[in-house]
């Protein structure tokens, strides 16, 4: 799977600017499905390769239990914990897809939260780079 | 990665499997999908019994899928492609990351590929447990033929069977 670099930069602006908007975000970050960081963003010190690992794996179970429930396409899957919570959401850009995974303490507005992760979905799945990396040989 | 747990899980489950591929974008490995969650199937023994059978992601990153599928197991099988650069650091990457598992969890080691990659050799194999301590049978398998993929079960049943009787495997 080639990811364009303009996706990328697209991918980092907006996990950057989740960050910054939502109170109590206290890190972003957006990855392949199979689990490869592609950008992210974080008040603190984290490992987001770990972070996009899981994220992937919990998108994919997100993805078999919809279709199991036949409830249709997963649009997003919430781990509420003592502390805060964990959004995942997947994202279908026609170059690439992507899941997109905001982390929140306590002090965060879920609603709020899912929202603006909701249209940095939007954004990625618009977001067209008119560009491809070229292929290894060519 | 790519050993073919999905497919062997598929040549054996008596309902559609249930799995998790998605697209690889792992440039160093020739595939096309890879497993990120979990592959289930399910199996119904002689006796009536119900088998459930999962897989698990192979790459180190995924380990803490290892760790969740691993509860409450009755057995492990560790699958390893002998056409892989390294499978013996393959095989000591899984026996590390299931080490606790494998204090008291029966075992069995499933090799691929052995027909067209000959080296390292079964025995290759037995050394290296030999060397952690650990004696564990080890089986040739094409797991896209359903009979070897029941034949490595039906290994590691036996082991379980002889825990539950008492008598060490």
């Amino acid at each position: 799977m080639n990811i364009s670099l303009a996706l990328k930069l697209k991918a980092a602006s907006e996990a950057q600017h989740i960050l910054d908007e939502i109170a109590g975000v206290t890190a972003v970050v957006i990855a392949t499905p199979d689990g490869f960081e592609i950008a992210s963003a974080s008040l603190r010190s984290f490992d987001p390769s770990r972070i996009a690992a899981m994220a992937s794996s919990i998108s994919a179970m997100g993805s078999v239990v919809s279709q199991e429930a036949r409830l249709g396409r997963c649009k997003c899957i919430t781990v509420g914990t003592d502390d805060g919570f964990a959004l995942f959401s997947p994202v279908r850009n026609e170059e690439a897809e992507l899941v997109v995974n905001v982390i929140a303490n306590a002090g965060a507005v879920l609603a709020q939260a899912m929202y603006r992760t909701a249209t940095c979905v939007k954004v990625l799945e618009a977001h067209k780079s008119g560009w491809l990396p070229p292929r290894i040989g060519e | 990665m790519g050993v073919g747990k999905t497919t062997a899980i598929a040549a054996i489950s008596e309902a559609p499997p249930i799995s998790t591929d998605v697209a690889n974008a792992d440039t160093s490995v020739a595939k096309a999908t890879t497993t990120v969650g979990l592959d289930f199937g399910q199996l119904t023994l002689d006796n009536g019994d119900r088998l459930r059978i999962y897989g698990t992601p192979g790459q180190s990153r995924f380990d803490f899928m290892w760790q969740i599928l691993i509860r409450d197991a009755l057995g492990l099988a560790i699958l390893l492609d002998n056409s892989r650069p390294r499978p013996l650091d393959d095989m000591h990457t899984y026996l590390d990351g299931f080490a606790d598992a494998l204090k008291e969890m029966p075992c069995v080691i499933g090799v691929s590929r052995c027909d067209t990659h000959a080296s390292p050799s079964l025995d290759d194999y037995a050394y290296a447990l030999q060397a952690r301590g650990l004696v564990l049978p080890i089986v040739a398998v094409d797991l896209r033929r359903r009979d070897d993929v029941i034949s490595l079960v039906e290994t590691l049943l036996v082991q379980i069977e002889a825990i539950d009787a008492g008598v060490s495997p």
